[in-house]
């Protein structure tokens, strides 16, 4: 043990905002994540094969799309590719699930809201981190597609950027999904395996059965698609690229999705409000 | 002397229990206990002094800010959790300069203090282990340099030798007496453990059903004024009978025998004993421990509210 204790001239020492003490949360939570293999794993195959994907599709656009030619309309490819909705879904599982069930479970909750933070910035600081990770995959091949069909000459630089700016919006709006979603689930327990779960069900067990029931062999309700968010968010992709046809409209999709992603995200915050950080 | 906490009809109600309840005080600085049975509303107090629960009704002003205000509040705050909290992936120098840094400081200030709470705590070997590994003692010793990191004028110690070995105990005593005896530093400890408050603080608050029943200064509310105590060798029962026959309120405690102050007490004590052929070895003021007034507060406010 030492001798004496440590004595500061603390009032020369102003301390930093709360967007620099937000900004350490961020880059300490997104330094750990690339530190837990599971991450790692995800972070690298999934953003390797998305990305891997989309430059396969630029290099051989020309054959894959015989007799169509190279518009926005092709940039919906690599948006609808099936690799994009696995690995999302994983990196929202995999990092997202355990954000806030981890602190839950060792309780370190209540040393972040102890700190001089409100639970709205935690909240924030934790998607922030989510959202970094998930745009990787939702974000990064869709906007290196059409960077690198530009640089190749495939495309028309004013396609591209335009293609670009969308991949930015329509990615967001799949990024800020399953953020608010992972989130919410992950508030709702101490254990990030339910949460993890829940990711996949809500993914997975909406989209198949919506597909199966929606078909003309079974219900023949295509409104049933919209239950679906990955659906919706196809939708969205064909509206913003300009794809006709599709069994559901897009304005629609991208209102569900956006009214979900607020209401999970409100939950989540009264929620925290509600969680109990001191105990005794 | 400034109010390092001053509350003014300060309640939190959760449904029907008045976990806080109409509660105004003013909490001189230094070091203050915080004392009540389970139930009491201790830590619901010190959720609403940390700014995490809005009060039902009345104000609360700590160091000078409002409760309102959480995050100028916390900023001045050190906050020693009861119950295990630590982040276990990461390293004990890693978690406290990291909360530093999460308070406001820079990084390397941040780091600099890191080093300095955890040579000042006694985990300087073991600071780059993960705190996985760590011992109930050294989870014990992190937790209070994480709240030591940024400095702050204000600690709050929520049971701070809960789980501790003897040695374990006697040390975190120790730190926490420096604590709370350096110049600007006030503590505020939480604890069932009457001893630790009695070997810390020299102010004492004790709340029993959300309401204050007692608050001062340890050394004066230890004085019993409205008693004597008599130490006497022969048979204490025949003496404390032959004092009742005299008109006095005696009772036979495992210290002595406490009696009433009145006029003409110590005359009847004396002619007690003669008559017994007892030998009186003290008389003088009641000296309580903390213990046996907080357990006689308790019962008083049982009895009253009865």
């Amino acid at each position: 043990m030492s001798i004496s204790l440590p004595t500061y001239t603390r009032r020369e020492t102003p301390l930093l905002g709360r967007r620099d003490r937000l900004r350490t949360i961020v880059s300490t939570g997104l330094r750990r994540e690339f530190k837990r293999p599971a991450a790692i794993f995800t972070i690298g195959v999934g953003t390797a094969i998305t990305t891997i994907t989309a430059i396969f599709f630029v290099l051989f656009a020309p054959f894959l799309l015989q007799g169509q030619p190279l518009d926005l309309r092709f940039f919906y490819l690599p948006a609808s590719n099936l690799a994009v909705l696995f690995f999302v879904t994983l990196m929202a599982s995999v990092v997202g699930a355990g954000l806030i069930a981890d602190d839950l479970d060792s309780m370190a909750l209540t040393l972040y809201l102890s700190r001089p933070i409100t639970p709205s910035d935690y909240l924030i600081a934790k998607a922030a981190i989510l959202a970094a990770l998930i745009s990787m995959i939702s974000v990064l091949p869709l906007f290196i597609t059409p960077l690198l069909g530009l640089l190749l000459g495939l495309f028309p630089w004013d396609t591209a950027l335009a293609a670009m700016g969308l991949a930015v919006v329509v990615g967001s709006v799949l990024t800020a999904w399953y953020t608010s979603i992972a989130l919410f689930l992950s508030s709702l327990t101490r254990r990030k395996s339910y949460a993890a779960a829940g990711v996949f069900g809500v993914t997975f067990g909406l989209w198949i059965p919506a597909q199966v029931l929606a078909a003309p062999t079974a219900l023949n309700s295509p409104d049933l698609l919209y239950l679906a968010p990955w659906e919706d968010f196809l939708a969205i992709a064909r509206g913003a690229y300009g794809v006709a046809g599709g069994p559901i409209d897009w304005p629609v999709a991208l209102a569900i999705l956006v009214a979900i992603t607020v209401l999970a995200g409100l939950a989540t915050y009264l929620r925290m409000r509600a969680v109990e950080v001191v105990t005794g | 002397m400034r109010a390092l906490v001053e509350t003014s009809g300060l309640t939190k109600v959760f449904g029907e229990i008045r976990a806080v309840d109409d509660l105004s005080v003013a909490i001189p600085e230094g070091a203050i206990g915080l004392v009540g049975p389970n139930g009491a509303g201790k830590t619901t107090f010190l959720r609403l002094l940390l700014g995490l629960l809005r009060p039902t009704a009345g104000k609360a002003r700590v160091l000078g800010h409002g409760i309102e205000d959480g995050v100028a509040v916390r900023e001045r705050i050190g906050y020693m959790p009861e119950h295990d909290c630590l982040i276990p992936d990461m390293t004990g120098i890693g978690l406290v300069s990291y909360m530093g840094r999460v308070s406001g400081l820079d990084k390397d200030t941040a780091m600099g203090r890191a080093h300095d709470v955890l040579q000042f705590v006694g985990v300087e070997e073991e600071r780059y282990r993960k705190v996985a590994e760590y011992s109930t003692g050294m989870k014990q010793k992190i937790k209070l340099a994480q709240a030591m990191v940024h400095d702050p004028q204000l600690y709050i110690f929520d049971e701070p030798t809960t789980g501790l070995d003897p040695r374990g105990r006697t040390e975190m005593l120790d730190l926490l007496r420096t604590i709370s005896r350096s110049p600007g530093r006030n503590v505020i400890l939480s604890s069932h453990l009457l001893p630790d408050v009695e070997t810390i603080c020299k102010y004492v608050t004790i709340l029993d059903g959300g309401r204050q029943i007692a608050s001062g200064d340890i050394a004066t509310l230890l004085i019993g004024e409205d008693r004597i105590r008599v130490d006497v060798r022969g048979d204490r029962d025949a003496f404390v009978r032959q004092l009742a026959e005299a008109g006095h309120e005696a009772e036979a405690g495992p210290t002595g025998v406490r009696v009433a102050r009145k006029p003409g007490v110590e005359a009847d004590v004396f002619r007690a004993a003669k008559a017994l052929g007892a030998e009186i070895r003290y008389l003088g003021v009641e000296i309580r421990s903390l213990e046996e007034l907080f357990l006689e507060l308790v019962e008083r406010t049982a009895g009253g509210s009865k």
